[in-house]
């Protein structure tokens, strides 16, 4: 596996872009899920007030 | 129209970085616009410029946002800035931990091991510590107000470090890391032995990098602020 790699660098190059991708992934995912309790909370205000 | 027109740009842009940074072929004499020349010692492996370096751009882009609008807390008080500074230092330690990881990766590969406390590597794990402190001093806080102060403060004194750890320091002293003092074929990270087409693609993806932080924050302090003028409805009633 690491012969292939350094003799293909080309797919380090490849995992590296990887990698950020799934930073920027990680990153939307917790943001969608501080909206999710941001929604839920108007929901809930919304209900407290009727 | 123009509203979501950048949006389109900014994919298109990072689109064509992507494609660009992988397939280019890398050539001893490149003479076609799309030909990356050959680096000795970095070959194939000299396409990270790419992706790594943006990732350790926008930790500095984040950092120096986020200690501007410390400085704009401290002086208007307003909580919306200290929502505004915590995202972007939120999303600088995102970077941060990109960077390092990417680094580590290719290091691997160029140097034999994922880590080996190159200047490099040890200015960004400082840099990681003392912006993680400031998550640990954000959490201990319960007053808004005096959070947003201390942090704001904490901010302004930590961004000190960032030019010294980023472009100070792994500059000055011996290493393996392309653009230490003692490299011979590299020189400053920029302009070492790029052409034409290598410049314009590493600049395209710092210019991509950069738009999709800032549609990053600002998503990012939005929901802050939101849910604080929320919470602030729902108390008064």
């Amino acid at each position: 596996m690491e012969s292939f790699l350094s003799n293909n660098a080309i797919y380090i190059v490849m995992i590296i872009v990887l990698i950020v991708w799934a930073g920027i992934f990680f990153y939307l995912f917790s943001l969608d899920k501080r909206i999710k309790n941001v929604e839920k909370e108007l929901k809930e205000g919304v209900k407290n007030e009727k | 129209m123009l509203k979501i027109s950048w949006k389109i740009f900014l994919f298109l842009l990072l689109a064509f970085v992507s494609i660009a940074g992988i397939a280019f072929p890398i050539v001893e004499n490149p003479h076609a616009w799309y030909e990356f020349p050959l680096i000795p010692g970095l070959e194939e492996n000299a396409k990270i410029i790419f992706f790594h370096v943006p990732t350790a751009w926008l930790t500095v882009v984040a950092f120096l946002v986020s200690t501007v609008y410390s400085f704009k807390y401290l002086r208007t008080k307003n909580l919306d800035d200290d929502a505004k500074a915590y995202s972007s230092t939120q999303l600088g330690m995102v970077f941060c931990i990109l960077a390092t990881v990417t680094g580590a990766v290719w290091a691997k590969f160029a140097w034999g091991s994922f880590w080996s406390w190159d200047p490099r590597q040890t200015s960004i794990f400082a840099l990681l510590l003392i912006y993680g402190a400031l998550f640990a001093l954000r959490s201990s806080i319960e007053s808004e107000d005096k959070r947003a102060t201390l942090s704001a403060v904490y901010s302004l004194i930590a961004f000190v470090t960032v030019p010294f750890f980023i472009f100070i320091m792994p500059r000055i002293m011996k290493g393996l890391h392309p653009g230490s003092a003692d490299d011979t074929n590299a020189g400053p990270v920029v302009n070492f032995k790029m052409n034409g087409s290598m410049q314009l693609i590493f600049f395209l993806s710092l210019i991509g990098f950069t738009i999709l932080y800032f549609w990053m924050w600002r998503l990012s302090y939005k929901t802050i602020i939101y849910r604080d003028k929320l919470d602030k409805k729902l108390i008064r009633g």
